[in-house]
């Protein structure tokens, strides 16, 4: 018993198990070998022949037994294709040899090759790590085993565990770690469509931006739908998760992406859809818009341009706008002409236009076939028949109408597109899909022609800068909460855009003043990396 | 080879038992093995290997090896291939249970240890006392069977103490065990006794007349086995009456009444109790609630993961981490510390053990035979896919033991005898002195002293036979 003891305290114990361990599984398949070459010697003569039911029977408890095994290996095996499975394991099992607290996640670079997310060992386990901390806390997300995956984590999470299978050499490398029982399970890397220094630039001015510094950006590429920047301010740290952020009301929430989830109304952007709205309809022609503004009933309040309030407050008066054509009410961003063209067009109209412009939606980025990534796009309720007033505010981005910087964002590219919307893709690697065709091709090259005069000569006309060619349209959207959203969306060079983008700052004031120098210097930003 | 069917001497025997003989002799190479990996893992535990902790596998070799013995000098010339396979899926039960502590830390628990070979001690008796065609004795016990199994039922329910949600009954001996066995010998006798009226289906209507005490004792078991909530156990029976009703009539309506009364029933049953409703829950999502009613199988999982193609061996300190992992989740431990490798290996030797023993009810000689090994089989091998399926989360958690593997006293007595009845079937039938005199054609070995006396079914196999070392 000694020599036994010394035995397996020694340090060939080591080699000698694994021998052993060989043998036990040889030994095991020789004794079914040998039963199978037994089965003459101890055939039973002296019973009837089989029954004709034994082979169907016999094989019915061998199919249910391959049936299990083969489920058996989806965990056993192939358990890191389970993300839920893997973080339970990360945080619940106390085998110091299970690998899932070794698994290597692929990192998440940028379209330059930065690093966004990457796993470092600490004490024995994996650690993730977000170089950027806050700045891509919503778009990239996080992988926590307490506090589940986010973001590009959750979507491309399969591949960064290395259990996305779709070439002979992810086969290949998934059958050497399990033949080897790999200690370091290595994930795949996945390079996103972001551009790292143009998404902090955009994150440090929406927290400089007056109103609190709070807001979104998302700029893309309308021909392929590349999106470079997706920020929402404030933010968190994924580098240091506490459950105070999850479970606390806080009114700032730090979780909500902005960008792809956050409800604003869209105030005088929304004119933009109206223009299309009455393009597609073939509307020509010259309203007038009185300074004492337009109501649908003398109960209502008129609704009337801004022009007429900055007099007011001048202590003077202003004549209106009198006959007005779409460009040029576009440009001034008239709301007594669009409260007017969208009474004229009428309730169904109006229904019509959100159904084609996607409104009411949740959409998923390309790539991902989970749910997980998705963006909501505005939401515009059906007006009743004989509120007619109601439709009038609609028409010009007020009352219960409203818009993400998302979904603005992939109008503006739309029409930069000729009508045509790309899905937003975050990952390189997605293939670029065609989601909608917005409008008619004539309908978004007029359009482009329009938001490219309301920057030249109209609301934007502080921000044109040369050899951007910046085209869109600014809104200043009331709400209850406190001073007005501040909104600019569009995209550059009008003549041949190659960005789109939507900006927002809540309670910033005037699209005109806040939003549109934020875009304009990110573009700016841009078009110094050849972007433009 | 020595004469197959019918051996006269010990020494005739012996010869003809060699395949048996090689083959528990590797399954006890295997224990051997495993042991070794098992003892070296010991010193990580913290306790040094002595003499005494090889006390489980010596009583493993000498009662394995004593079956044998027995079955030599009895002239036993039944199945050599069910014993050997049994012994080698018990060689898996001893590794795990001792790997999981069972047979004391420090010194052998002797209540364990006795636990073997008083099961094989049933085997034994039970396959020499109803050779030659004995068995059918058991046949004319019908209602005793019936009884037998609604006493222990109603004993149980007066006397039994709920733990873990089921009903054990003093000192945790589970005599539901039991009922795998009795209800089987009495459905199969009931069946064999109206055999032709049971076969006889006018048009599409099963012969309710006659079937009607058949379903009125299993109605009454039924109920019995659900005011204490064993729904796996119903499951596994309910299985086994509907295989031996089809195998023994031949008529496949039974199952197709059958199925749609289960599934009918079953779905009543999940919506009444709440308990199976939860284990359906957990089923279908285990990650809803991972700390708590997801926790057992998810570590179970785990470890599965963690072992990965090849296992670690018996090497690190011992898996504590899944609850009762020692009887319900014992496959989740050796999947862990033998890999999938061995899990496979592990159930292709269950599979080689079902489709042996589907071949011997396959070829029993009389239906009752037939439908007792069917019987049997099928009580066995739906345990068998119940457990993997709970463990490996591919079917819903039903509490059930793994047949040989898991730890549990009454389980295994019941399995052995169980195994020993088959044993029992495929010794074959009495000769009949009639039968004897047809077959003329008397060849040298065809001794007329053999005392157990055997009867040979055709001329032509005894021919060949013939060339034994009788001669």
């Amino acid at each position: 018993m000694d020599l036994l003891n010394a035995l397996f305290s020694s340090a060939p114990w080591g080699p000698v198990r694994i021998g052993l361990h060989l043998t036990f599984g040889i030994v095991l398949l020789y004794w079914l070998w040998l039963a199978y070459q037994l089965r003459q010697a101890v055939h039973l003569r002296h019973l009837k022949r089989p029954r004709a039911w034994l082979l169907p029977a016999a094989g019915l408890v061998v199919l249910a037994f391959i049936a299990i095994l083969a489920y058996q290996a989806t965990w056993q095996l192939g358990g890191t294709a389970r993300p839920r499975f893997v973080a339970f394991m990360q945080s619940h099992d106390r085998r110091q040899f299970n690998p899932a607290h070794w698994i290597q996640r692929g990192r998440i670079l940028d379209r330059h090759g930065r690093v966004l997310a990457e796993s470092r060992n600490r004490d024995g386990a994996a650690e993730r790590v977000y170089p950027y901390g806050p700045v891509f806390a919503h778009a990239v997300g996080y992988a926590d085993p307490r506090f589940g995956l986010s973001g590009i984590e959750a979507t491309a999470n399969l591949a960064l565990n290395g259990s996305m299978l779709d070439s002979l050499d992810d086969w290949g490398e998934l059958g050497r770690q399990v033949l080897t029982q790999s200690k370091r399970p290595r994930g795949q890397d996945r390079v996103t469509t972001f551009d790292a220094s143009l998404q902090r630039f955009a994150v440090d001015a929406l927290s400089a931006a007056p109103g609190g510094g709070s807001g979104a950006v998302l700029l893309l590429r309308p021909a392929d739908g590349a999106v470079l920047v997706m920020a929402s301010v404030p933010s968190f740290d994924p580098n240091r998760l506490q459950a105070d952020l999850f479970n606390a009301r806080d009114p700032a929430t730090p979780l909500l992406n902005r960008a792809t989830q956050g409800q604003y109304p869209p105030g005088s952007t929304f004119k933009v859809v109206m223009a299309a709205q009455a393009l597609e309809r073939g509307f020509s022609g010259r309203l007038d818009c009185p300074a004492n503004g337009y109501t649908t009933s003398r109960h209502y309040p008129p609704i009337r341009d801004h022009e007429y309030y900055s007099a007011q407050d001048a202590g003077g008066s202003w004549a209106g706008h009198g006959p007005l054509d779409l460009a040029t009410a576009l440009a001034k961003s008239s709301n007594v002409f669009f409260a007017q063209l969208g009474v004229l067009g009428g309730h169904s109209a109006l229904a019509a236009i959100g159904e084609r412009l996607l409104f009411n939606r949740s959409i998923a980025f390309a790539g991902g076939a989970s749910k997980a990534l998705s963006f909501q796009t505005g939401r515009l309720p059906s007006i009743p028949k004989r509120d007619r007033y109601g439709l009038a505010q609609a028409s010009i981005g007020q009352g219960r109408v409203t818009a993400t910087p998302a979904h603005l964002a992939l109008i503006a590219a739309a029409i930069a597109n000729d009508g045509l919307a790309m899905r937003p893709r975050l990952l390189r690697d997605a293939e670029p899909q065609a989601l909608a065709q917005l409008m008619s091709s004539e309908t978004a090259r007029r359009l482009r022609v329009m938001l490219r005069r309301a920057v030249r000569d109209g609301t934007g006309r502080g921000i044109d800068t040369d050899g951007l060619e910046i085209a869109g349209k600014t809104g200043t959207a009331e709400n209850p909460h406190g001073a007005s959203h501040s909104w600019f969306v569009g995209f550059a060079p009008a003549s041949s855009p190659s960005l789109a983008f939507a900006v927002l700052v809540e309670h910033g004031g005037y699209g005109s003043a806040v939003a549109a120098p934020l875009a304009r210097d990110l573009l700016v930003k841009a078009a110094e990396q050849g972007l433009l | 080879m020595a004469a197959k069917g019918t051996p006269t001497t010990a020494e005739e025997t012996w010869a003809l038992r060699r395949p048996e003989r090689r083959l528990l002799l590797s399954a006890l190479m295997i224990a051997l093995l495993g042991y070794l990996m098992l003892l070296g893992a010991r010193p990580k535990d913290g306790f040094a290997v002595q003499l005494a902790d090889w006390a489980p596998l010596l009583v493993f070799a000498a009662a394995f090896g004593a079956v044998h013995g027995a079955f030599v000098i009895a002239r036993f010339r039944g199945d050599q291939l069910v014993l050997p396979t049994t012994a080698l899926l018990s060689a898996f039960g001893l590794l795990a249970q001792v790997r999981m502590g069972l047979f004391g830390e420090t010194e052998p628990d002797w209540m364990e240890l006795v636990l073997l070979p008083v099961a094989l001690a049933a085997l034994v008796l039970v396959a020499l006392a109803g050779r030659a065609g004995r068995y059918a004795m058991a046949r004319r016990a019908t209602w005793f069977w019936a009884g037998l199994s609604l006493l222990i039922l109603g004993v149980l329910l007066v006397t039994g103490q709920r733990f873990r949600g089921a009903v054990y009954a003093v000192g945790f001996i589970t005599p539901t065990e039991l009922l795998k066995l009795t209800l089987v010998l009495f459905t199969a006798g009931f069946i064999d006794q109206h055999l032709k009226a049971l076969s006889r289906w006018r048009s599409l209507l099963p012969p309710l007349r006659r079937l009607w005490p058949l379903l009125l004792v299993w109605g009454l078991v039924t109920a019995l086995l659900l005011m204490q909530r064993d729904l796996g156990l119903v499951l596994i029976l309910g299985v086994a009456l509907l295989v031996m009703l089809v195998a023994g009539t031949g008529q496949p309506g039974y199952a197709i009444y059958g199925l749609a009364l289960a599934a009918g029933a079953g779905a009543a049953l999940i919506s009444l109790f709440s308990h199976g409703q939860r284990r359906l829950a957990v089923w279908l999502d285990p990650f809803a609630d991972p700390t708590g009613a997801g926790w057992q199988v998810l570590q179970g999982l785990s470890g599965m993961f963690a072992g990965g193609l090849w296992g670690e061996g018996f090497s690190e300190a011992r898996p504590r981490y899944a609850p009762i992992a020692e009887s319900d989740f014992i496959y989740s431990v050796l999947a862990e510390e033998l890999g999938y490798v061995g899990s496979l290996l592990l159930i292709a030797v269950f599979a080689v053990l079902f489709i042996r023993l589907l071949t011997l009810a396959a070829r029993a000689r009389t239906p009752f035979g037939l439908m007792v090994t069917i019987g049997i089989t099928s009580v066995l091998a739906v345990q068998t896919l119940l457990n993997l399926g709970g463990v490996t989360k591919a079917l819903p958690l039903t509490g059930i033991t793994l047949p040989m593997i898991s730890h549990g006293g009454s389980s295994l007595v019941t399995v052995f005898a169980s195994l020993g009845l088959v044993l029992a079937i495929s010794d074959g039938e009495p000769v009949k002195p009639r039968a004897k005199a047809t077959a003329v054609k008397k060849t040298k070995t065809s001794s007329s002293k053999a005392p157990a006396g055997g009867k040979r079914r055709a001329p032509s196999s005894r021919a060949k036979a013939g060339t034994g070392r009788k001669a």
